[in-house]
């Protein structure tokens, strides 16, 4: 079949190219900043780091080592992350207005960071350190995500599910604005700049645990691309060619919810990524066959996260802008030009 | 062997029974069809006997194995549906689509062999959207949805498919399409069909067994020459404005009107005129016309006053005077242009009496061929005393403007 073949090769080259642009962006992210590192000794230095060898540029080793490689690292596999919890929402709900956060995952994450930063509650703790931070929006999430499971298998209908996460989103939207409403003006700043996201300040601790839970989670979406193509056609249909709805249903909330809290955790709610960037993927492959636009996902996902985290510290330098403000800003008209391109996409 | 078969089925939802006594038994390549009014409960039954639903009491066997016990994979080779809801799937190519019906066949990735590009394919083709296999489906109209949707359970290989009113939001030329496709599907593949239809007519010529579904009860079962009369029809959607006939298959409205025109009617040449009429308010008497002509059929569904002569008989006297009495009575007289043979020539006659009442008589025919006939009878001075309408519209114009004068 000729179209077959020409699909096949167009999905090929797009692969490609989304793949060099994310090693682009890598050595992008690792070489620009307020000391400019070239190409060749970014090379050479992450060459040296993997071999064990003495580097004779200490400044260079100690920026890539400590600071942007950790920080880069971050920024793709948290966008990849996000990028992927938001397509398999958009799945599973069969809405293209959804993102990672739809389920009220972000929402759980800032109250209980709220409750540190704004309501200085510690859990015995002493000083609101950035671990504290981190298990404090972790737990946030898992919270959310497990009332959320436990409700999807009592629920028949998706949307109900859909409506309860938002419902569980403004709750939990609420108390924190009730927190805001009697904090300190210097408080609820920090607090504010928290939930716009940064990926600032990443060890190789957090990315250690990141990519310990973060790739795994990819893979296992990479695994159940033939249940999500089904899922495309509605829960009776897929139900009807021999999906375990229940079972699936299970896995896409576990592993969005995983995968979102985790990078809300380490990075605060980085915002739009997850809604748009399975749209830029879809339109680029022009499919939504999950064997092609997960792949895809991933690579894009990695790319614009990692290119909006070197817009947000290298725009206004010295002084970081935080990354949802630019991921909004460039990522908006990127979706609207796409979308009035191709009218059927949706 | 029967392929799906229920036994003392009751559907519904939870405890709560919607269709009671479900008896169904098809053989292989047979069609059974469900017919009823919207609610009666026929998309319950239909999930049901697919496992979409399961069943409050009672069994379904598919092959000979109760279908609760069949584990999902098997089902999906031995079942396949075609659902009312329409998917969404985004940019998937109809190909895409089709060949989404692999699914059970493939592998855990789903990759496509070349069978199964090849059984995709031929799936398209029998459902003649082969050449629509590269274009997105979202960008079809429901009539080319509606046969991928086909295709798409086609490809699925299986020996049964089910399907909730698939020739609902179609145009009539997708709709005859799409029940070709199915019963070609089943003398060729051998593949059951169990569907659910609106259309009576449809179903009547097309299916081997007819379920009538009504108010939680299942009126009748059996074949649908059988099962498909005038009563039933009446009863099972509660039709009084409209009555059904089953040897036309066609449903005319009721005529209730009471001032008359009389038309002179015979092989089908008044049919036109019946439903023409009624709709706008006219009685109808018309006459003399043989038990076996398709205007009697339909005078006998509009409800008009027939003066009828019994098969290929000639004409009686008493039939004809019975026929003078109504002309007598007549407002206005229509002459259809009736094909005048050995058996009806009385009808003729009739004619010349009611022109010679003085009456106004319009005439669907020919000046010429009226004045042909009135010479057979050296009476072409007549030929002037009909008012001439060379179609359907000329005669409804020129009757309004005589209500109205």
């Amino acid at each position: 079949m000729d179209f077959i073949n020409k699909k096949t090769t167009r999905y090929a080259t797009v692969l490609l190219i989304l793949l060099a642009l994310l090693i682009f962006a890598f050595l992008l992210n690792i070489g620009m900043g307020s000391v400019k590192i070239p190409i060749s000794q970014v090379f050479t230095e992450i060459k040296r780091m993997i071999l064990h060898q003495q580097s004779d540029q200490p400044i260079y080793k100690a920026i890539i080592g400590r600071i942007r490689l950790p920080r880069t690292l971050a920024a793709i596999i948290g966008g990849a992350s996000l990028a992927s919890a938001g397509l398999l929402l958009q799945i599973f709900f069969r809405n293209p207005l959804v993102g990672p956060y739809v389920l009220g995952i972000s929402s759980g994450a800032t109250l209980l960071v709220a409750l540190i930063l704004l309501a200085g509650v510690t859990f015995g703790l002493n000083i609101a350190t950035p671990f504290l931070l981190f298990l404090a929006a972790f737990i946030g999430s898992i919270l959310v995500m497990t009332i959320v499971l436990l409700i999807s298998s009592k629920v028949k209908n998706v949307v109900t599910l859909l409506v309860i996460g938002l419902m569980a989103g403004y709750l939990c939207g609420s108390v924190t604005s009730f927190l805001m409403a009697f904090a300190e003006k210097e408080e609820v700043k920090g607090f504010i700049m928290w939930t716009m996201g940064s990926f600032s300040g990443f060890t190789w601790k957090q990315v250690t645990i990141l990519t310990l839970v973060g790739l795994p989670g990819l893979f296992i979406t990479l695994l159940i691309s033939k249940p999500l193509n089904a899922l495309l056609m509605g829960e009776k249909y897929a139900a009807s060619m021999g999906v375990k709805i229940k079972r699936i249903r299970f896995l896409i909330v576990l592993i969005s919810s995983l995968l979102a809290g985790l990078v809300t955790a380490f990075a605060g709610p980085v915002s739009f990524i997850g809604l748009s960037v399975p749209h830029i993927s879809r339109l680029c492959f022009g499919t939504s066959d999950n064997k092609i636009l997960i792949p895809g996902t991933i690579l894009l996902g990695g790319t614009i996260t990692g290119l909006c985290d070197l817009i947000a510290r290298t725009i206004f330098a010295p002084v970081e802008v935080p990354i949802s403000a630019v991921t909004s800003f460039l990522g908006a008209p990127v979706v609207i030009f796409l979308l009035l391109r191709r009218r059927n996409a949706l | 062997m029967s392929i799906i078969r229920t036994e003392s089925l009751a559907v519904g939802y939870g405890d709560k029974v919607v269709v009671d006594q479900v008896a169904i038994d098809a053989l292989k390549g047979q069609i059974v069809c469900l017919l009823g009014p919207n609610g009666s409960g026929k998309t319950t039954i239909l999930r049901t006997l697919a496992g979409l639903l399961s069943s409050v009491k009672g069994t379904v066997f598919i092959n000979n194995e109760d279908l609760s016990s069949i584990n999902q994979q098997k089902l999906a080779k031995m079942l396949a549906v075609v659902l009312t809801e329409r998917p969404t799937p985004g940019l998937m190519t109809v190909f895409d689509i089709a060949a989404m019906g692999r699914y059970p066949h493939t592998g855990f990735f789903g990759k496509l062999t070349q069978t199964d590009i090849d059984v995709t394919m031929d799936a398209l083709r029998m459902v003649h959207a082969d050449y629509l296999a590269h274009r997105y489906f979202s960008e079809l109209s429901d009539g080319e949805k509606q046969k991928v949707m086909i295709a798409r359970a086609i490809v699925q290989e299986p020996e049964l498919i089910i399907l909730d009113e698939p020739t609902i939001h179609l145009d009539v030329k997708h709709k005859i399409e799409v029940i070709s496709i199915l019963k070609k599907m089943s003398k060729e593949k051998g593949i059951t069909v169990v569907l659910s239809l609106h259309e009576i007519d449809l179903a009547l010529k097309s299916c081997d067994t007819v379920l009538l579904v009504k108010d939680g009860k299942i009126l009748d079962y059996g074949f649908p020459e059988d099962v498909i009369k005038e009563n039933t029809i009446k009863e099972l959607y509660d039709i009084n404005t409209a009555r059904y006939n089953d040897f036309l298959g066609t449903i005319e409205l009721y005529n209730q009107c009471k001032d008359s025109v009389f038309i002179f009617g015979g092989a089908g040449s008044g049919t036109r005129l019946y439903r023409a009429l009624t709709k706008r308010g006219y009685g109808i008497d018309t006459g003399i016309i043989h038990e076996n002509d398709v205007d009697y059929f339909v005078a006998q569904s509009i409800g008009a006053n027939i003066i009828s002569e019994k098969p290929f008989e000639k004409i009686s006297n008493e039939t004809y005077a019975n026929a003078l009495k109504f002309i007598k009575k007549a407002g206005i007289i229509i002459d259809a242009g009736f094909a005048i043979g050995k058996n009806n020539e009385q009808n003729l006659s009739l004619l010349i009496e009611a022109i010679k009442t003085g009456k106004v008589i319009y005439s669907m025919r020919l000046k010429d061929e009226a004045k042909r006939l009135f010479d057979r009878t050296h009476l072409s001075q007549f030929t002037d005393k009909l008012i001439y309408c060379d179609s359907i519209s000329d005669i409804v114009e020129k009757l309004s403007l005589e209500k109205c004068p």
